[in-house]
């Protein structure tokens, strides 16, 4: 049985402020869920810039270095052909299929991988702490097993949580 | 080792040696190395024995348990010791039909005739062909050929048949009926000697020879005026000025192979050669003879003879000969033509006047002239004279009064039913007769109304002779056993004659009778025959008689002529043959009907040709914006009448054509003809009737405009060189075509031609370092525009050689025609009287090719030996090459034209746009074996003829020299009757291509693209003075 | 988040909502049962699909000759709806991506449906290439796969090689970017869901998100990336597309002007595109408080500015083709305006570059009625821009013995609706099943582009927060 507390927000910026305080107050916050991305959320709840950008840069460095290689390779070594009196390697018009190939695996790469860090699939079956944090609600999340629901439930207050409930879920 | 050399003697060094591995595919075969590394790793276990095992048993059983059309192929027993599967032989043998002569050489393969070549051993077509010589092969596999006799509809055997018609026959002799042969012009002693034969078995019977275009008007001149009934051996080779009157003599005229080797010869110009002779044609319609004429005179068809006249006229007055008076010539015409005269006395002797008029007034007059120009003995000779027309119009019209119930007819290798003048007086009188008995090898309009038909072998499978001109023998060996139970129609002659020998025998004794003695440079008569059945030809010395020509009653010819000739403005028709259909006797041959017209560039069609002023006056609106957007199919309707026979045909405005002149090509509207039923309509009924010869000139013509429209299938619009931009009032010329002038060139070898060399000196390339690709053989070819007379043998013989699909008229009108070498026709000057200009265009195997750079799959790129290749099974037809191809030489398989993936034509799936019928067995058999038959969807296009290639490279290979220029001869190159076309190795300096290719008036059409066509064209000279030019 | 917008600026959202209105607005389309009209509509499409995909079936079975095409045309219809198509496609990446980097704000009512026409168009784009072959069962061999013919690879140089890879990317790259940014949205509607397979088959389209900060975080940063990938995407499919025609040797194809031009070209054709659809779907829907005049005015705006480039590009053309000096050039153009086909050329210059001027005036840009009917009429120009191009500048080229004229036959016809069923009927089926406005992104820009939040900012409510 894992046991949670949901403070429930209906404005972002108080949310904002909220999450400052909450963690100023040394409370740990298992998740905040919002409808919409919140900017300066990441920030105030101290979460590490993402590397997906980088993964996407080095996906598609690799599928621009692979692309032309392979095309130099089946042109010059694996069967040579004269076409339209152009040297075996003509590089100018192997431009386009290699950016393809380039702008191809960078998207793909970063897609599954966006997918795999975060772990959704179609087969999550999610915890719904609140069917309304996909509409007009701001929910921050406590998991009892490392806060004390007392002391959460007093800051929730003092930071302006509209509604503050417990949840469970059979573990 | 690669760069090592290997040679045998000090001349094999010198030629470029054993072709090497390395030369021969600079890329080696990735094949090899494939296997090569893996093979001797490569492991299998119990299990994967068992997974393949498993699999092709399972596949074996699909397989064989769906429905598969069964293929023939039997192994021989024994193997007869000339015929090596894969390698072709060759034939000597003889296409003679209907007069129509050509010395050739069978290509067969497996013992199937599968393609025609000109025999260069021939004195009088010097390896020509004709475009009907090179069509002739499809009719051996003509799946309409009469298969066994035929008595009273029934199928019978040759017994029968045979005892029948002697007992008939016999009858006939015996009750004093008439028996006739009725047979198209033979050449064949033999053929004749049997006919003889039958007579002496049966005196009352009486050989007939009739022809449907014939030349009764020379043969009764030259009777009249030399005593003998022939028609002389014209010698274009020796002239200086050809005058030439309404006589076709490139494209139909008695011999046209012949005469436009000889034609040919005398205009080819070289860095040696830079004079040539002049042609001066007198016409009222634009003829192939006359499109490439240096000076071409318009005059309406019956002022032809008149224009005669005034030549003889002015010929005479200079010359104190008696003159005559002749007036209804216009004013411009006399003047030009008195100039003409003027030519013809400054080139007295070295002259040549001939006229295609079939009246023997007019004949006699052309013999005047030649007498007064003294060209007898030396452009004309009368000791080889010419058997290629024996007809007498006047015989044939006895014949069909004659005739009776109680008479026998034998029709030979002739359809009067359809192409006699009188067609139905010969019907009925067909009708009429007891016996009836036709020998023609198909079923046609004259045969179906026989009682018995004695189908008659196709050439190829038959011994044969021929003696084409006086002196000149040639031989008909067979190249494939009979196909059908048919039988030569001389041996039927022989067979009712009661004469049991072969045939074969019987020309053996006829030779060593008859020619043998003839000669002296054959000790027996074995070596002669053996050596002729090689050679095909055989050349016997003929004396030199000397003729005294009677006194020509000229005033009595004029008089006659004078009755004929028409007053300006009235209506004359004028039929004639074209170069493929001809007399109509072939034109069941698909081949021949997609054939377009030199000139009007029409297939699968005949029609009405008239003038722009008369079709203005008829308020012809269709055909005029017809030519003037460029950009139509259809066409007006017209209903033209004359000498009582009417029929509506479709009519163009055909620029060269004489005003108040209308023109209808004959051998269309054959209404029994196999494959290619009901196209266009028989003129035949035109034909005049006119001092016991028919005439082609119809006198009181008339033509009426019919409500609708008809689609003609034309390949190739009315555009002259200059594309007009009127609506901008610019002229824009494109430099596709470049000519010149006698008189500049012998000035500047250059002339026509100079910019060139600025061309050149732009053209720069990126890759210096590719250009190594080009070592080794690089084909090229050259065309002489100055030679080429458009007579489209070359586009036959590709078809032919590369199983090109014939498409149909409906494709045709969609502009989807297969040829993969055409003949462009450009007009530049006026409308009235334009000059012509023809360009073979095929593709042009571009070292940097457009269309190899953008195939998506590299179905077409470049060989190492300069050609452009296709790789048919990996096309996937996107077309783009097509599109990106400058000269637009590619062909695409819009359906499936060739049966390739369809099925019989039995099948529900009906293949309609198989139109000659290669779905079916017997007709597949022609196709080259060499050559892929490619399916539906797929690009096409010249190949410059690589299985041809591969050969030549084989054969020197075995023989282990270098490539010779001889080894390799390409399909167009070998049926071009006037060598317009070369073909050879550009990187061998001994070659005749590249003696050519640096020829000064060698040019690339759309040089300036960069890129870089292996075709040279040869700037085209005409023999024209400045005002003319 | 509260980056203050200027008043000047028209609210996009009007209608005073708030958060949870906007999600009730959104998803009331994909719960309500569709109106007897819908049904209507898409049963029609659907019959004009199914005509296409039977004169398909039909090219197949008899051969590419049941077209028009010969021996000197070999592309026509075909080719010309597959370019006609991609440039559609091309309205909605850049509404997605472009406009995202340029942080316009305004793309957020139409992105969605944008770029939902954009996977439609791509769709119909690609059938051309695949049925326009001669042995369309070969398709395969234009991919470089080993095989035991050498192995034998494709042609890298050639462009329509170029157009397999630049489609099949830019189909995949849109169609994730657009999924992806579907997840949120999916979520909404499972968490609005009252039937249990219905949450259940949102979620799974939703793949489980929550919106939880992280994956919020990693959301952004994705779809930011894949927006500067798909920029310089899209702007290359059709530079590529105009390669088809501009590597080549034809008269009025080889044109070095073609790439800017074309790009132009396909931005011009997407907005008329997405206007005739956007203006159909807020009635339909009723979310003319998301998708406002004002969106449409904007993308007027861009339709004068794409429409002119064009124009330009087609004075430059002229002016080039008699500045060459190069006859063949000369007489291509002289041939496009006054030649056979000249009804076409004009029909092209009316549409494209005299029509869209009119959006000069405000009034006609901001009339729903005025614009849809342009709409239509710049996509019929657009449409004979690429026939002009093709058709003319092939039935004449260099040797005047090949000219002919070519016109189709009722098949090419057939299968050119059929593609227009395919995608309305596709665009349709989105409309009911999928969230037409992106709803997570609305809220993001409610408290800056709402009226009522404007006004608000504008006269602050006496005690500060409403809490």
């Amino acid at each position: 049985m894992d046991k949670y507390i949901v403070g429930l927000f209906d404005d972002d910026e108080v949310l904002l402020k909220a999450v400052a305080a909450v963690r100023k107050a040394g409370v740990k916050i298992h998740d905040v869920l919002t409808p919409f991305p919140v900017h300066g959320l990441d920030t105030a709840m101290g979460i590490k810039e993402s590397r997906l950008h980088t993964v996407g840069f080095i996906a598609g460095a690799i599928g621009c270095i692979s692309a032309i290689s392979f095309i130099v390779w089946t042109n010059t070594v694996s069967y040579p052909l004269n076409i339209g009196g152009k040297p075996f390697a003509a590089i100018p018009s192997y431009i386009p299929v290699t950016f393809e190939i380039t702008v191809l695996s960078a998207s793909i790469t970063m897609v599954v991988s966006f997918f795999v860090r975060s772990g959704l699939s179609i087969f999550k079956e999610p915890r719904i702490f609140d069917e309304r944090t996909t509409d007009n609600r701001f929910a921050m999340i406590f998991d009892l097993k490392d806060v004390d629901a007392g002391k959460v439930k007093e800051v929730l207050k003092q930071t302006g949580a509209v509604e503050v409930n417990e949840k469970n879920f059979e573990s | 080792m690669a760069e090592m050399k290997y040679w045998k003697g000090l001349e094999e060094k010198e030629i470029n040696s054993v072709p090497l591995q390395s030369e021969e595919f600079s890329e080696s075969l990735p094949v090899v190395s494939e296997l090569g590394n893996k093979i001797e790793t490569l492991t299998s276990s119990r299990r994967d024995f068992l997974k393949v095992m498993g699999f092709s048993v399972t596949a074996a059983t699909v397989a064989a348990s769906c429905e598969m059309p069964v293929r023939k192929s039997i192994p021989y027993i024994v193997k007869p010791d000339e015929i090596i599967p894969g390698v072709a032989n060759y034939y000597a043998s003889t296409y003679a039909e209907g007069g129509d002569y050509c010395s050739v050489l069978v290509k067969t393969r497996e013992g199937r005739p599968i393609k025609i070549e000109g025999n260069k051993l021939s004195k009088i077509t010097k390896g020509g062909t004709s475009a009907l010589a090179q069509a002739s092969i499809l009719g051996l596999y003509d799946n309409y050929r009469l298969t066994k006799a035929v008595a009273n509809g029934e199928e019978t055997t040759w017994k029968k048949a045979d005892e029948a018609i002697i007992a008939e026959l016999e009858a006939i002799q015996a009750a004093g009926g008439k028996i006739r042969i009725v047979s198209s012009t033979l050449l064949s002693p033999s053929t004749k000697q049997a006919i003889k034969d039958f007579i002496a078995k049966y005196p009352s019977a009486k050989h007939v020879t009739y022809d449907a275009v014939s030349c009764t008007g020379i043969l009764k001149a030259n009777e009249a005026t030399f005593g003998k009934k022939v028609i002389p051996g014209y010698r274009f080779d020796n002239t200086d000025l050809i005058v030439s009157v309404g006589a076709d003599f490139l494209g139909s005229w008695i011999s046209p192979v012949e005469y436009a080797a000889q034609y040919g010869a005398k205009r080819k110009l070289s860095k040696e050669t830079k004079t040539m002779n002049r042609h001066i044609q007198v016409e009222s319609t634009l003829s192939l003879a006359g499109s490439n004429a240096d000076k071409r005179i318009l005059v309406k068809p019956s002022h032809e003879a008149v224009a005669l006249t005034h030549i003889y006229n002015v010929l005479a007055s200079k010359s104190g000969a008696a003159t005559v008076s002749l007036s209804g010539l216009d004013e411009t015409a006399k003047t030009e033509l008195t100039k003409v005269a003027d030519e013809l006395l400054a080139a007295k002797g070295k002259s040549l006047v001939v006229s295609g008029s079939n009246d023997v007034n007019v004949q006699l007059v052309v013999n005047a002239i030649n007498i007064l120009l003294g060209n007898y003995g030396t452009t004309i000779d009368l000791s080889a004279y010419s058997n290629q027309r024996q007809g007498d119009d006047a015989e044939m019209d006895a014949l069909v009064s004659e005739l009776g119930s109680g008479d026998a007819l034998i029709v030979f290798d002739s359809n009067p039913v359809y192409s006699y003048a009188k067609k139905d007086a010969f019907k009925s009188a067909l009708e009429k007769v007891k016996l009836s008995v036709s020998l023609n090898p198909k079923p046609d309009e004259t045969t179906v109304l026989c009682k018995y038909s004695c189908p008659n072998h196709h050439y190829l499978e038959a011994w044969n002779d021929a003696e084409p001109k006086n002196g000149s023998f040639s031989i008909t060996q067979p190249t494939i056993a009979p196909l059908f139970k048919t039988r030569s129609a001389a041996e039927s002659f022989l067979k009712w004659a009661g004469i049991d020998t072969p045939y074969y025998d019987y020309i053996r004794n006829y030779w060593s009778q008859n020619i043998f003695p003839k000669q002296t440079h054959f000790a027996s008569f074995d070596m002669l025959w053996d050596r002729t059945v090689h050679d095909g030809v055989l050349d016997t010395q003929v004396a030199a008689e000397t003729w005294t020509p009677a006194a020509i009653d000229i005033s009595a010819a004029v008089a006659a002529i004078a009755k004929n000739a028409g007053a300006a403005d009235a209506v004359e028709l004028v039929v004639y043959e074209k170069i493929a259909i001809r007399d109509g006797k072939f034109a069941d041959n698909p081949w021949l009907q997609e054939v377009p017209d030199p000139i009007s560039k029409i297939t699968w069609d005949n029609y009405v040709c008239v003038s722009k002023k008369m079709a203005e006056r008829l308020g012809l609106k269709q055909a005029l914006s017809k030519i003037n957007t460029s950009s139509g199919t259809e066409t007006d309707l017209v209903k033209v009448a004359a000498n009582g026979y009417e029929i509506t045909l479709p009519v163009i405005v055909q620029p060269g054509t004489a005003d108040y002149t209308l023109a209808i090509a004959l051998g269309y509207g054959r209404e029994v003809a196999s494959k290619t039923k009901a196209v266009g309509q028989n003129a035949f009924p035109f034909l005049q009737a006119n001092g016991g010869s028919y005439s082609t000139v119809i006198a009181g013509a008339t033509i009426e405009l019919v409500a609708g429209s008809y689609k003609v299938a034309q390949t190739q619009m009315h555009h002259s060189i200059q594309t007009p931009m009127e609506k901008v009032g610019k002229q824009m010329e494109r430099r596709i075509i470049k000519e010149t002038t006698l008189a500049e060139y012998s000035a500047n070898p250059y002339a026509g031609n100079e910019d060139r060399k600025e061309i050149q000196e732009h053209l720069k390339t990126l890759y210096p370092d590719h250009e190594k690709l080009k070592r080794g053989n690089q084909w090229e070819m050259t065309i002489d525009l100055s030679s080429c007379i458009g007579c489209n043998a070359c586009v036959v013989a590709c078809t032919v050689e590369n199983n090109v699909p014939v498409v149909g008229k409906d494709e045709v009108v969609r502009a989807r025609e297969m040829h993969w070498l055409r003949i462009d026709r450009y007009f530049s000057g006026s409308d009235e009287n334009p000059s012509v200009v023809f360009q073979p265009m095929l593709c042009q195997h571009c070292d940097n090719a457009p269309c190899e750079n953008v195939c998506p799959v590299a179905a077409t790129n470049h060989s190492s030996d300069g050609l452009n290749q296709m790789a048919y099974n990996r096309c996937i037809g996107t077309r783009y090459c097509a599109n990106n191809c400058p000269f637009k030489v590619r062909r695409f398989n819009w359906f499936d034209y060739l049966g390739a993936d369809s099925f019989r034509k039995e099948t529900i799936f009906n293949n309609e746009h198989d139109v000659t019928e290669m779905s079916e067995d017997l007709t597949r058999m022609v196709l080259n074996p060499d050559v892929t038959v490619r399916s539906r969807g797929v690009m096409e296009k010249c190949s410059f003829c690589v299985q041809r290639i591969q050969e030549g490279k084989l054969k020197a290979k075995k023989a282990g020299r270098g490539l010779q220029d001889a080894d390799i001869t390409v399909a167009c190159q070998t049926a071009c009757p006037t060598h317009a076309i070369s073909f050879g190795d550009i990187n061998n300096k001994e070659s005749e291509v590249y003696k050519i290719a640096n020829d000064e008036r060698g040019f690339k059409v759309l040089e300036e693209l960069h890129v870089l066509p292996s075709i040279t064209y040869l700037t085209k000279v005409r023999n024209t003075e400045k005002s003319e030019a | 988040m509260s980056a203050y917008e200027s008043q000047i600026r028209e609210p996009l959202v009007t209608g005073s909502k708030d958060y949870h209105q906007i999600t009730k607005d959104i998803v009331r389309s994909t719960e309500s049962v569709p109106p007897l009209i819908w049904f209507l509509i898409t049963g029609f499409t659907a019959t004009v699909m199914t005509i296409g995909f039977i004169a398909i079936g039909y090219t197949v079975w008899m051969g590419i000759g049941a077209w028009g095409l010969n021996k000197t045309v070999g592309w026509a219809w075909d080719i010309t709806n597959f370019v006609w198509w991609i440039g559609i496609g091309h309205a909605g990446t850049l509404i997605s991506a472009i406009l995202l980097i340029f942080r316009q704000r305004w793309r957020t009512g139409i992105n969605r449906s944008a770029e939902a026409m954009t996977i439609f168009a791509v769709m119909c784009a690609g059938l051309f290439p695949a049925i326009h072959m001669g042995r369309p069962w070969l398709a395969f061999f234009i991919f470089p796969y080993p095989n035991t013919r050498g192995p034998l690879w494709v042609n890298f140089t050639s462009p329509l090689l170029w157009d397999v890879f630049a489609i099949s990317t830019y189909f995949t790259v849109s169609l994730l970017f657009w999924y992806s940014g579907l997840l949120p949205d999916f979520a909404t509607i499972r968490d609005q869901a009252k039937g249990k397979i219905r949450k259940m088959i949102y979620n799974k389209l939703s793949f489980g998100w929550t919106g939880s900060a992280k994956h919020w975080q990693r959301f952004e940063s994705l779809s930011l990336v894949l927006a500067g990938l798909a920029t310089p995407l899209v702007l290359s499919v059709h530079t590529i597309v105009s390669f088809d025609f501009a590597t080549s040797v034809i008269p009025g194809w080889h044109t070095t002007i073609f790439p800017p031009y074309f790009v132009a070209g396909a931005i011009f054709s997407g907005f008329a595109m997405v206007l005739t659809l956007m203006i159909i779907t807020r009635k339909a829907l009723k979310v003319e408080d998301y998708i406002t005049i004002n969106h449409i005015e904007s993308m007027n705006k861009i339709i004068i500015l794409t429409g002119s480039i064009v124009g330009v590009a087609y004075l430059t053309e002229l002016f080039m083709a008699w500045y060459s000096g190069f006859p063949y050039e000369q007489y291509a153009f002289y041939n496009r305006a006054l030649g056979p086909y000249w009804w076409a050329y004009w029909i092209m210059m009316t549409c494209n570059v005299i029509s869209p001027q009119l959006f000069w005036f405000k009034k006609l840009r901001r009339s729903i009625y005025f614009t849809f009917v342009m709409s239509i009429i710049i996509n019929i120009g657009m449409w004979f821009e690429r026939f002009v191009i093709i058709v003319t500048s092939l039935h004449r080229d260099y040797l005047p013995s090949s000219w002919v004229y070519y016109s189709p036959t009722i098949v090419e016809m057939g299968i050119y609706l059929g593609t227009l069923g395919l995608f309305f009927t596709l665009f349709l089926l989105f409309a009911r099943a999928f969230p037409v406005v992106a709803i997570a992104e609305v809220k993001a820009i409610l408290k800056t582009s709402g009226d009522k939040q404007k006004r608000e900012q504008h006269e602050p409510v006496a005690n500060g927060h409403h809490h």
